[in-house]
């Protein structure tokens, strides 16, 4: 018997995925077993291509469980369940609407008043430092800047899963350790989400995780399971500067070698 | 906030050196042809003389015969104009909407779109005699294809990530169609307009040089056919003129409304 499947959490059990294109199929999970408790933040790492999106596609209902079984709070996944939140690869900002449209575009599907939401989206681009920018179309701004507007966009839905995507992929280490302590910050404030974060980096994995999960090549399988146990609240900077931190990541690289 | 990327970009020291530019090379080229016809190196009575058809254009304006011959090419244009654009659209919303009607219609709109539109006007005349009518169908028939092709392909260049996005927020289909589909596929729309804008102006002059009647073209075929090649130049340097202006106006407009968006070249 596996763990206990956790009720209020995430529940994968047996799955597996293909896509099939005509005559062509390509195997991107095989038996996946997951068990994430509620409020639990995770981070899912392996080498390109070993099925990590199609993880997230599963579990935010953007694909179908072809097999296995998937449960989120007790209910299998589907698009557009206002309980989950998606956060995109790139930052599939809508590069005619304002920062701000653009964060009220997603929040308007969850409050009805104009004027609640206004003041809402306003505190959640000032919380990621873009107070001012709040007209800037996304042509206007930085890779990084439009980076906090898809954060702050995911994170305006309250929702009690959150699914990002290698939110901070395509940024300098900077940029990235800054806008790793906002998204600290923004879980925090709404600490009772799970959230499912893909990533290709190590340690935005250790610094942001209570638990890094290892997958190994496609057809993705999950081959460990590692426990961050640093105490919360945490400041990713601080952390990078420790001797321990370092250590943990040393460690995570042995076992995602050891994975492929 | 002030807007602190420039779309196009050129500072106007860079754009008065441009356009300085440009008029010294019409000058030379000019200035070349003149020397050629005044010397009698190359056949006047065939390539005209510059002078005499500049002069010849701004008598045609001022005697009222080049803006009498405007207005009536122009209202075919703007008829045909707005008439395949509607249609243009229309069939696009339907086969965005019916993607089944897409598959379907797909190759009979590309054969159509094949078929050289000259060959049509003969049957255009049959159909609608040689007025207005025939005119405007030979415009609408290029209009309507070339923006249906850009608009269609404009909507399938919407980002997936932007419709994933749409689904993982339950936004119905309707809002997905006029808020997501509708704004990606603007810029293509707008060089669709302004494409088909030059090639509606094409569609009406030819048909006015084959059927005739009192329009910029029959005005060419005229000149053309008395042996007047500075009247047919002077008739050219009108239709420019015009084409000119009416691509600006749609350059204009579509800078006030996608403003997100640097404008696609055509
Ligand atoms: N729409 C699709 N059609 C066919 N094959 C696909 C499709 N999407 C993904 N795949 C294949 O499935 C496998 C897993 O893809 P997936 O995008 O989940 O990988 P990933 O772990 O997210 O990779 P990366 O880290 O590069 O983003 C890949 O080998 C890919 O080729
Ligand atoms: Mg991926």
């Amino acid at each position: 018997m596996g763990p206990e499947p956790t009720p209020e959490g995430i529940h994968i059990r047996g799955l597996s995925h293909e896509y099939v294109r005509g005559d062509e199929s390509v195997e991107a999970l095989r038996d996946v077993a997951l068990e994430i408790p509620a409020g639990q933040f995770v981070s899912l790492v392996g080498a390109s291509g070993c099925g990590k999106t199609t993880l997230l596609d599963i579990l935010s209902g953007l694909l179908d469980v072809q097999t296995g079984a998937v449960r989120l709070a007790g209910r299998p996944p589907r698009a557009g369940r206002r309980d989950t939140a998606r956060m995109f690869a790139r930052d599939a900002l809508l590069p005619w609407k304002s920062a701000f449209a653009n964060v009220d575009f997603a929040l308007a599907t969850r409050v009805g008043d104009a004027a609640e939401r206004a003041s809402q989206v306003e505190r959640l681009l000032e919380s990621v430092g873009l107070g001012e920018f709040k007209q800037a179309l996304p042509s206007e701004l930085s890779q990084g800047m439009r980076q906090r507007v898809a954060l702050a966009r995911t994170f305006s839905l309250r929702s009690r899963f959150i699914m990002l995507d290698e939110p901070f992929g395509a940024l300098d280490a900077l940029t990235k350790i800054n806008l790793q302590d906002r998204l600290v910050e923004l879980w925090e404030q709404v600490s009772a989400s799970t959230v499912v974060l893909v990533t290709h980096d190590l340690a935005e994995a250790a610094a942001l995780s209570d638990r890094v999960i290892v997958m190994s090549p496609r057809p993705g399988r999950i081959v460990a399971d590692v426990a961050i146990g640093l105490p919360r609240p945490r400041n990713v900077r601080a952390l990078h500067a420790t001797d321990g931190f370092q250590k943990l990541v040393a460690g995570l690289w042995e076992t995602l070698d050891s994975a492929s | 906030m002030r807007r602190f990327i420039t779309l196009r970009g050129f500072t106007m020291k860079e754009r008065l050196t441009l356009a300085g530019g440009r008029l010294l090379l019409i000058g030379l080229w000019g200035a070349a042809w003149e020397v050629a016809a005044a010397s009698g190196a190359l056949p006047r009575g065939l390539i005209g003389q510059p002078s005499e058809f500049l002069l010849d254009f701004f008598k045609l304006v001022v005697d009222g015969t080049f803006p009498a011959a405007a207005l009536i090419t122009l209202e075919a244009v703007f008829i045909a104009f707005v008439l395949g654009a509607i249609l243009a659209l229309l069939t696009a919303l339907l086969m965005t909407a019916f993607p089944m009607a897409e598959r379907l219609a797909a190759p009979i709109i590309d054969a159509l779109n094949a078929l050289p539109r000259v060959a049509l006007i003969p049957l255009f005349i049959l159909w609608f005699g040689i007025g207005t009518e025939q005119k405007v169908a030979s415009g609408v028939s290029i209009m309507y294809f070339v923006l249906l092709s850009y608009t269609m392909a404009g909507a399938k260049s919407t980002d997936p990530d932007h419709l994933r996005l749409a689904r993982s927020l339950a936004i119905p289909g309707w809002r997905t169609f006029l808020e997501i589909i509708v704004p990606s596929a603007l810029p293509a729309i707008f060089a669709g307009l302004r494409l088909g804008m030059i090639y509606t102006v094409l569609g009406v002059i030819t048909a006015e040089l084959i059927a005739g009647g009192k329009g910029l073209g029959t005005l060419v075929s005229y000149y053309s056919n008395t042996f007047n090649p500075n009247g047919v130049f002077a008739t050219l340097i009108a239709l420019v003129l015009i084409t000119i202006a009416l691509t600006a106006t749609m350059s204009r407009i579509e800078r006030s409304i996608a403003k997100w968006h640097a404008p696609i070249a055509v």
